[in-house]
């Protein structure tokens, strides 16, 4: 169907065996990351062979690693491109028209994987029953740095996790005080201090117990890295000493700069809202004399002052709060039943798929449609003229 | 020419008459109405449904069969339940749990007899080292428990079953539930009570008019009601009265308090009544292990037809292929009307559902194509998948409550459904793929067009599964952008079913680009059926993602296997001209005279 044209580059980017060795290579790539979900958790998978441009392989028992496959991400790129190869050279006819739906659809499909790819954040909001939040938690750390001096509003300054892996001098930006980073550590076990352990660099706070030990980062879903890091806050010309920070420490450690209190820990990277969200009630029902669960739901109050909302919304399965371009779900829940995890979606590409899918299927029941109709039609001319043949062969 | 066209009439009535007689059993057992009281509705694992499927979904788990010969009477479920219930020193007795793993028998020191089967009685010594060793074993993952810790967990529960069946009515040893309402507010009941309320596996007694409809009481908690507010449940005086007269072996008045029970739950919840009525007719009629029988007949009257009479037998056997989707057609209806759900909801009905599609796909092509491959194909394919459906149902109610994430009977009629009719064409087209691969090596002769219309027929379904896989795995997309927010998750089911997708367009782009032809076309479509295998059972051995609604380690060498035999017959297709038998050299001679 599609004609050779006198480009010869075009040609072969636009070869239907290409499309094979990228359809295989995908369902290649798709069986080993399935696979590598048992070990690496869904969103390790992913990263190491769909969201990558090479999929390496580590020699064992050296320290080099080889590529031994393309990525997800080069794939569908180079099947992207072969697509559109193709597409500019199916003719544009009744017939074909099908066809040309499918294929656009597909290529709608593989944009919109890229965009979401690129720009879909994944975060949690955690509430308890009366509890109001104005906040969304991502998966990386961050190391907050809090001003609590005034009693009624905290002033907040976040380090991300890319500041605390360079290791180095970070300002505090409308702050007297900057954080030098003496070591970060992704995930790390941490133990009460033994004698015979090395020696600590930590001076100042609960840390100077504890003993750090590095640990390889985990990705599986439902483990949580205990990130911690030794931090030096600077102030005025001064050192407040060496601190160890984690997000398995609970003990709110603290220093005074020139009359002001501030509070250091870390913590999972929150981003704030511009309105805030209070779970009224947590509901979790179950089917009688059993634990199968029948439902979970979470009645909220969404408070947006600067729009002047106000207004209960009841997030259930099946049934999220889409608000601010952010998507909020029923996710999790505990502490007995009150509290509620909502996981929060943002990816300003979610609506392409729907597109792309409906293009394909209208696409694919028209070819079909059309094709089944015309060999239908063959196989009745063919019956038809079959009794006149033999009758003919009988005489 | 008459006796072509009578004859696929007379064979559907045949099949269909004889799934009417086989539907049919007595209730009446030694003069006791035992069909009466195993239609009575009581409410377990938060389902309404008889007594009867309690008892056969009981069975079926701790035997593995719903029924069992002792003392050379075959002994139904719904007989066992009552002794279970009330006669536990005749339930204790029948040799009921199957036990196949030899550690287990050593731990036991039971010796292995000829059938593998022992009674409560024999076990009672060992219960307290069987609970310790399952104890041990429990908290250990099930993928990674050894072959001896998952037959003693499995062993254990089996008996917990059997014990909480046991005290479900009334409490072992005791003076029976009769005694128990006469003395509910004395000294010690509110222990029994407890007791009660703890082990109860089901509960039997209707709630009051105007309260909700799952607020069904186990007998210990009507006694704790009737201790503290004085109010007596009306259905336990007749429950007791049941319980006395079997235990007592009195008909006329276990008879009589059965009926005195039904008219109760008539007046209070009729709807259940007929619900439970309709839900026993089924488990009499087991359309699906009827269908199952007349699929293989079919079969057998296609293969005969090749050999003698086809112009009589094929049209028998498309009549035996229309009564068996017929029955399976009305199995499905019946759980779909029953469950207020869309056909699948569990590995279980999907099996059933994946072969029924298959078959109503084959008949389509033989009315298409009349040439009786189809015939054979959609019996073999409706026969498989039925005997599949078959070994998935031993893990107790195949009509479970479904998980609040799955609650949506929109999603699971549009995603789920048309997953499984992907399913259904891939492993048809993979089916006829095989008969094809067989055919060359076995068939007296092979006439070009008949080749012609087997590789017509694949892609064909090939075309129909890449439809159905696509639009359902997109569905199933939505539901999730829904439900978890994100439209794609790379979990392991939706690779499973992008899997599918991938695979059949490969097959359509290789044959549309000229690159394989007849034989590399249905090797591809065999390897569909790997392919789909792995997506439908293997994900779900891998334990992991938020589909993995069935583990099952049992199935893993089973699933093994049929990769192993597929690969086989992919071989078997690719085999060069000269491998195929002697004959095949007319096909050559024939195909050059067609070109010719």
């Amino acid at each position: 169907m599609a004609k050779p044209t006198k480009y010869p580059l075009l040609n072969a980017l636009g070869s239907m065996q290409l499309t094979i060795l990228l359809l295989a290579l995908l369902m290649v790539l798709v069986f080993l990351c399935t696979l590598a979900q048992v070990d690496l958790g869904t969103f390790g998978a992913v990263a190491v062979y769909m969201r990558s441009f090479v999929v390496w392989w580590h020699v064992p028992g050296t320290a080099y690693s080889i590529p031994i496959l393309p990525g997800g991400a080069l794939v569908g790129l180079v099947l992207a491109l072969n697509l559109v190869a193709q597409y500019v050279r199916i003719p544009f006819t009744v017939a074909n028209l099908g066809l040309w739906l499918v294929h656009l659809g597909l290529i709608l499909f593989v944009v919109g994987e890229f965009v979401s790819g690129a720009f879909q954040v994944d975060s949690q909001m955690a509430i308890e029953e009366g509890q109001t939040v104005n906040y969304i938690e991502g998966r990386d750390p961050e190391l907050a740095v809090a001003d609590v001096t005034d009693p009624v509003q905290d002033e907040i300054y976040g380090i991300g996790q890319g500041g605390l892996s360079r290791e180095g001098v970070v300002e505090l930006p409308g702050s007297p005080v900057s954080i030098k980073v003496h070591r970060f550590f992704r995930n790390a076990d941490l133990t009460n201090r033994q004698p015979g352990d090395p020696a600590s660099p930590v001076t100042r706070g609960v840390g100077t117990a504890v003993t750090v030990r590095p640990l390889p980062p985990v990705s599986r879903d439902d483990d949580m890295n205990r990130s911690a890091a030794f931090v030096e806050p600077l102030a005025g010309g001064r050192s407040y000493g060496v601190w160890l920070v984690s997000n398995v420490l609970g003990a709110p450690q603290s220093f005074i700069h020139e009359g002001r209190t501030y509070v250091l820990s870390m913590r999972s990277r929150r981003q704030y809202l511009p309105y805030s969200i209070t779970l009224k009630k947590f509901s979790h029902d179950v089917y009688a004399g059993t634990d199968i669960p029948k439902n979970f739901s979470s009645l909220v109050r969404l408070h947006n002052p600067s729009r002047g909302e106000d207004r209960e919304v009841l997030i259930f399965m099946n049934q999220p709060l889409r608000y601010d371009g952010k998507a909020f779900y029923q996710a999790s829940f505990g502490k007995n039943d009150t509290l509620s995890i909502l996981q929060v979606v943002e990816n300003p590409g979610w609506r392409l798929p729907y597109v792309s899918c409906a293009m394909v299927t209208l696409g694919l029941l028209y070819h079909f449609g059309t094709r089944l109709r015309r060999s239908l039609k063959r196989r009745e001319a063919a019956q038809a003229a079959a009794p006149a043949q033999s009758a003919a062969q009988e005489a | 020419m008459k006796a072509a066209k009578i004859a696929p009439w007379v064979a559907a009535g045949l099949a269909l008459v004889g799934a009417g007689v086989a539907a049919f059993q007595p209730d009446q057992l030694r003069g006791f109405d035992v069909g009466g009281f195993s239609r009575l509705p009581v409410l377990e694992g938060g389902r309404l449904k008889p007594i009867d499927t309690v008892a056969r979904n009981s069975l079926l788990m701790i035997r593995g069969q719903q029924s069992f010969v002792y003392q050379e009477r075959t002994v139904g479920a719904d007989e066992w339940i009552l002794d279970v219930l009330f006669r536990p020193q005749v339930a204790d007795a029948q040799p009921i749990f199957v036990i196949n793993d030899p550690d287990v028998l050593g731990l036991i020191g039971l010796k292995q007899t000829k059938d593998r089967y022992f009674s409560f009685r024999q076990l009672l010594p060992h219960i307290a080292e069987i609970q310790r060793q399952a104890e041990a074993a429990h908290p250990i993952e099930a993928k990674e428990r050894s072959r001896f810790q998952s037959a003693i967990v499995n062993l254990f529960d089996r008996v917990l079953l059997y014990h909480k069946l046991k005290n479900t009515v009334q409490l072992v040893g005791t003076s029976g539930l009769a005694a128990e309402v006469e003395s509910a507010r004395e000294p010690g009941a509110a222990e029994r009570q407890a007791a009660l309320v703890e082990l109860a596996q089901f509960r039997p007694l209707p709630p009051p008019v105007g309260a909700r409809g799952d607020k069904w009481r186990s007998t210990g908690e009507a006694l704790r009601a009737s201790a503290s507010a004085g109010a007596l449940d009306p259905g336990l005086p007749l429950l007791a009265r049941v319980g006395w007269a079997y235990s007592f072996q009195e008909p006329s008045e276990f008879n009589k308090s059965v009926s005195d029970l039904k008219a109760l739950t008539a007046s209070l919840r009729p709807e259940a009544l007929a619900q439970a009525d309709h839900e026993t007719v089924f488990n009499r009629a087991q359309p699906f292990y009827v269908g199952m029988v007349i699929y293989v007949l079919a079969l057998l009257v296609i293969f005969a037809s090749w050999l003698w009479k086809p112009e009589i037998l094929r049209p028998a056997a498309f009549g035996l292929l229309a009564a068996g989707a017929t029955v399976q057609t009305l199995g499905l209806v019946s759980r779909i009307i029953l469950q207020g759900r869309p056909p699948v909801t569990n590995l279980y009905s999907s099996a059933v559902f994946v072969g029924w599609g298959a078959v109503i796909l084959s008949i389509v092509l033989e009315r298409i194509y009349k040439r009786g491959f189809a015939i054979a194909v959609g019996a073999a394919a409706g026969f498989a998948s039925l005997l599949v459906a078959h070994h998935l149902s031993g893990d107790g109610d195949t009509m479970e409550m479904m998980r609040a994430v799955l609650d949506s009977n929109f999603w699971l009629a549009t995603h789920v459904v048309a997953i499984t009719i992907g399913y259904s064409g891939t492993f048809l087209a993979g089916a006829i793929a095989i008969a094809y691969a067989l055919r060359r090596q076995f068939a007296p002769r092979l006439d070009p067009t008949s080749t012609k219309t087997l590789v017509s027929m694949t892609y064909g379904i090939v075309a129909f599964s890449l439809l159905f896989s696509f639009v359902g795995t997109v569905l199933g997309g939505i539901w999730a952008d829904q439900s978890w927010g994100r439209f794609w998750g790379w979990d392991p089911k939706e690779n499973g079913a992008l899997l599918i997708v991938l695979w059949n367009a490969i097959i359509l782009h290789a044959r549309f680009g000229g690159f394989v032809r007849e034989k590399g076309i249905m090797a591809m479509a065999i390897f569909g059926n790997v392919i789909t295998s792995l997506s439908w059972f293997g994900v779900n051995m891998l334990g992991v993602g938020l589909h993995s609604y069935g583990f099952m380690d049992k199935a893993f060498y089973a699933l093994s296997a049929f990769i192993g035999t597929q690969f086989l017959l992919m071989g078997l297709c690719l085999l060069p001209r000269q491998f195929w038998k002697p004959r095949a050299s007319r096909e050559v001679d024939g195909q050059q005279a067609a070109k010719a």
